[in-house]
């Protein structure tokens, strides 16, 4: 029992990560119908600038904001280089183009950091919050969960309440009108990719205390979260943290119950639940106008 | 024709030189393992090539049909003891089921919902492989028992390579054929296949089973090239190498796969020392491909050798080479007479690429061709037997609403044989609505749908087309990329009788079928006057002209109800009258036409009868006559008691 509820804590962890990175995806997925595939490679980038900062002495949100910032950066250059000039093609070129990117971005990452797993010192320390005997939380497992969400309602609330997060549901909801009403949609693009990386940058700082450190990490982390942004539905913010969670969840209980089938849960998830609603569990289906 | 086929012979003994003579030349183990090495993976791409260049699908996880392949044939072998040929049929099949499957997994799911499905299922089996142990060997590999033959020097490259060969010779033959046609068009538009009876369902079903099976099959020679088979090569990066392999060498050309194999083969042989920039020179190939090339190297190369040809004067012969080709497949001469002047006008304009301004001359010059046919020009195919008066359509309370939104209520509408109904309304009224729940392109939320008596509601809309309903769309729905010919060609799908086996054979029964489809859909071309378009892009012509294609391809199906949705939206008055004269000739010819317009006077001159909605309820139904008078069809139009006076005084 002890064993399943430690499942449960660490899968919350996990799953509000997966969630955090994945509002990402939405926040592009509504302005511009594209997501970036390398999103894990970018969180990738972040956790690395991070670390190298945190090793070079600099104190621990110093090295958050440079990881955040460098993500960013590369959402900017990603949104000019790999979006903006394939708008035109069918959905199999933004696709491409930004996994084309990811790969350039890894390449980069392992001939910088090399292929080695570092660890990535936490600033809460290393010892264990007990909540039973055999249960227990790292202090760093509890400050990522509550960052990811404190996060995520400081997105919704700019994405409701401000008048930029208003442009850009604008520019999702009918680009050519927005653009009517003075909104330029080429920059609430570039803001989207900018936002979106930034988020996946915040997401890498502050799981790599909790993970392995490695050019290849965001391989998993970058699946992993898409795979919660389908669950949840592309385009529902509430649906995409409940499918995170979700994910982290089933991942976790799965080790316990069969470690083999651990990294298969969260696909053969997919595959079941697109089956059965192919718009993700919130998903609105919209009717297509002909 | 038999030229043709004397040119495709050509490049088989070409392929088979090049096939049979390089291990020859350099008899090494190292070289005859490469050449194995891209006949499997060619045949993949290939494979891949149909699904994503051709029907416009996508798949990030072909790695796992590779996988299945080498496992099912692997396995099959050793543990089932199937001999080497069956254990390669059974590789291959296994794929070509989990293909099917995916597709069915995956049929609403679009962009990146589909890509996801295919991430999911590569994933799924690559960790199979992984950690099944037990059954897979996982990562420390499989024994794999070889057949004796193939330890003799080059003959396994001789096996996979003359496989590569006939699946290159099935494919092209497939690709050419109304198969690639229907991939391409389902690819570019899917609700416009089927409303031409096309079942997209069984057709995704049909490209994603082709596609895995190649890609099986090349996991199976993968699985005999040598004694171990390990699970390290079926990760997510194998999938995004094939489709570098696609993107790169030309998606949705015959020989792209083989140029792309080349290229995701030997790159990482030609840079070994460079080990550590494989990430980045293959992501740098997929990126400046994606933005530089869209259409890969052999699509780019094809680009620059018409342009070339263009500026050196060949254009013109290769122009009025044309007509000549297809006169011979059967087309009506008068309509290769305006051909002939159509490229040529086209190419010899500026010499610079101007599709628009050829396809506009040739417009102009088709639409006096078409404005000269008179009603005789109807084909007899056309003409149906339906009695005058006859009961084709009838709707009784049908419903539609949309997350609480009414947007059809109750509406009763009856459409008989050899009329002309009219339904007009405001806009947001319900009509296209209505028009979408009569196609079978939404299913309706309450009421019945009878089609000569037979209950259809709920019925998709490939059935529909095939009982004889089809329709053109408000918002155009052409398949842009085809030619005006193709777009048309794909309409007589219902007639289509030969099947799979003549399309991979190229049989002459499957050459004689398409030629009589060409002469019919030229006959059509030459009734909505576009004969002389017949080989230009359809998204290249005017937008009223698009109409009219719409429309032959409609016609292509035989239809007993053909239903125009806006047909005369954004034309011109003359594109209008043309359209009128149509929709006039093929009541003559015994067809039942609805007609949403908020065209009036189109309305007022063509219709037998009109139904107005307001609001999604029906408000009115009667003569033309009657409706124009009709007090509250002059109040949902116009509004206001006071209006309505005021238009009835005017009027009379």
């Amino acid at each position: 029992m002890e064993q399943f509820l430690q499942a449960v804590i660490s899968g919350l962890v996990l799953g509000s990560i997966y969630a955090l990175i994945a509002q990402g995806y939405y926040v592009t997925y509504i302005t511009t119908n594209t997501l970036n595939f390398g999103q894990g490679d970018f969180l990738m980038l972040g956790a690395m600038v991070g670390l190298t900062l945190v090793m070079a002495g600099l104190p621990w949100w110093a090295a958050l904001l440079a990881g955040v910032a460098a993500a960013a950066l590369a959402g900017a250059v990603l949104e000019r280089m790999a979006i903006r000039p394939l708008r035109h093609l069918l959905s199999v070129g933004w696709i491409l183009s930004t996994v084309a990117v990811s790969m350039i971005v890894r390449n980069v990452a392992l001939l910088r950091w090399g292929r080695n797993p570092m660890a990535f010192p936490s600033p809460f320390g290393s010892g264990v919050i007990r909540l039973t005997e055999r249960v227990g939380v790292l202090p760093h497992e509890v400050f990522v969960a509550a960052a990811s969400l404190v996060t995520m309602a400081l997105l919704f609330l700019f994405l409701r309440r401000t008048l930029l997060g208003k442009a850009l549901a604008a520019v999702a909801w009918n680009r050519d009108a927005a653009s009517l009403m003075g909104i330029n949609p080429v920059r609430m693009s570039v803001f989207a990719f900018v936002l979106s990386s930034a988020l996946a940058g915040l997401g890498g700082v502050l799981v790599g205390p909790i993970t392995q450190t490695s050019f290849t990490m965001g391989l998993t982390l970058g699946l992993r979260a898409f795979a919660a942004a389908i669950v949840g539905g592309l385009e529902h913010p509430g649906g995409i943290l409940v499918g995170g969670l979700l994910i982290g969840v089933a991942e976790q209980v799965t080790a316990v119950i069969q470690p083999d089938l651990k990294d298969m849960t969260p696909f053969l998830l997919i595959l079941l639940l697109l089956v059965v609603s192919p718009s993700g569990i919130f998903g609105r289906r919209l009717k297509e106008k002909y | 024709m038999k030229g043709r086929n004397l040119y495709k012979w050509l490049w088989v003994a070409l392929g088979a030189l090049a096939v049979g003579v390089p291990p020859l030349l350099y008899p090494s183990v190292f070289f005859i393992h490469l050449l194995e090495r891209l006949a499997f993976l060619y045949i993949v791409i290939a494979g891949l090539n149909l699904l994503v260049g051709y029907s416009g699908q996508l798949s990030l996880g072909h790695a796992g049909f590779y996988a299945l392949g080498a496992y099912g044939a692997a396995l099959s072998a050793g543990r089932l003891g199937l001999p080497f040929p069956l254990a390669l049929l059974f590789g291959a099949f296994l794929a070509c089921g989990a293909g099917a499957l995916v597709a069915l997994l995956s049929l609403r799911a679009r962009g990146p919902y589909l890509a996801m499905v295919t991430i999911a299922f590569g994933a799924v089996v690559e960790i199979a492989a992984n950690r099944w142990t037990s059954l897979t060997g996982g990562p420390a590999g499989l024994r794999v028992d070889r057949p004796a033959w193939m330890e003799a020097g080059a003959s396994y490259f001789y096996l996979a390579g003359a496989l590569a060969l006939v699946v290159t010779l099935l494919l092209a033959n497939l690709v050419s054929s109304r198969y690639g046609r229907t991939l391409r068009a389902m690819g570019q538009s899917e609700v416009a296949a089927a409303v031409l009876g096309v079942d997209v369902r069984r057709w995704k079903m049909l490209v994603f089973g082709i596609s895995a099976f190649l890609a099986g099959l090349g996991g199976t020679l993968l699985a005999f090239q040598s004694t171990f088979l390990n699970s390290d090569g079926f990760q997510f990066s194998v999938s995004v190498t094939f489709l570098i392999g696609v993107i790169a060498g030309g998606a949705g050309t015959l020989a792209g796969p083989l140029v792309g194999t080349v290229v995701v083969a030997l790159l990482p042989q030609l840079f070994e020392r460079l080990y550590d920039y494989h990430l980045m020179i293959f992501g740098a190939i997929l990126l400046l491909t994606l933005l530089l090339m869209p259409q890969g190297i052999v699509g780019g190369a094809a680009a620059a050798l018409r342009r070339i040809a263009r500026a050196g004067g060949l254009g013109a012969g290769r122009a009025a080479s044309r007509p000549a080709e297809a006169a011979g497949t059967g087309v009506v001469p008068r309509a290769a007479g305006t051909e002939v002047e159509a490229p040529v006008a086209g190419a010899a304009g500026t010499g610079a690429e101007a599709p628009a301004a050829g396809a506009a001359g040739t417009g102009a010059e088709a639409r006096a061709a078409g404005a000269a046919a008179s009603p005789a020009d109807i084909p007899t195919w056309l003409v149906t037997d339906h009695a005058p008066g006859e009961v084709l359509l009838e709707a009784r309370n049908l419903r539609m609403h949309f997350a609480g939104l009414v947007a059809v209520d109750g509406v009763d509408l009856t459409v008989r044989a050899r009329t002309v109904h009219g339904l007009i309304g405001p806009n947001g009224s319900g009509k296209s609505t209505l028009v979408n729940m009569l196609s079978g392109v939404y299913t309706p939320s309450g009421g019945t749908i009878l089609w000569q008596g037979q209950r259809v509601d709920g019925l998709p809309a490939h059935r529909m087309a095939q009982l004889g309903l089809t329709r053109t769309f408000q918002n155009l729905q052409l398949f842009p990329e085809l030619t005006v010919l193709e777009n048309v060609l794909v309409g007589f799908h219902r007639d289509c009788r030969r099947g799979f086996l003549h399309a991979l054979l190229a049989t002459p029964g499957m050459a004689r079928e398409e030629a009589e489809h060409r002469r019919r859909a030229m006959e059509l071309l030459a009734l909505v006057g576009l004969a002389g378009a017949a080989d230009l892009p359809a998204g290249s012509l005017p937008y009223g002209q698009q109409r009219l294609v719409e429309i032959a391809r409609a016609l292509a199906l035989r239809p007993s109800l053909l239903v125009l949705d806006e047909p005369a939206a954004g034309c011109g008055p003359g594109e209008i009258e043309e359209i009128s004269a149509v929709v006039g000739r093929l009541r003559a010819a015994g067809l039942a036409i609805l007609v949403v317009e908020h065209h009036m006077e189109m309305i007022m001159g063509l219709c037998d009868e009109v139904t107005v909605l307001d609001f999604g309820q029906k408000i009115a139904e009667g003569s033309p006559g009657a409706i124009q008078r009709d007090p509250r069809v002059i109040e949902a139009y116009l509004g206001g008691e006071e209006v309505a006076a005021l238009v009835g005084g005017v009027g009379s």
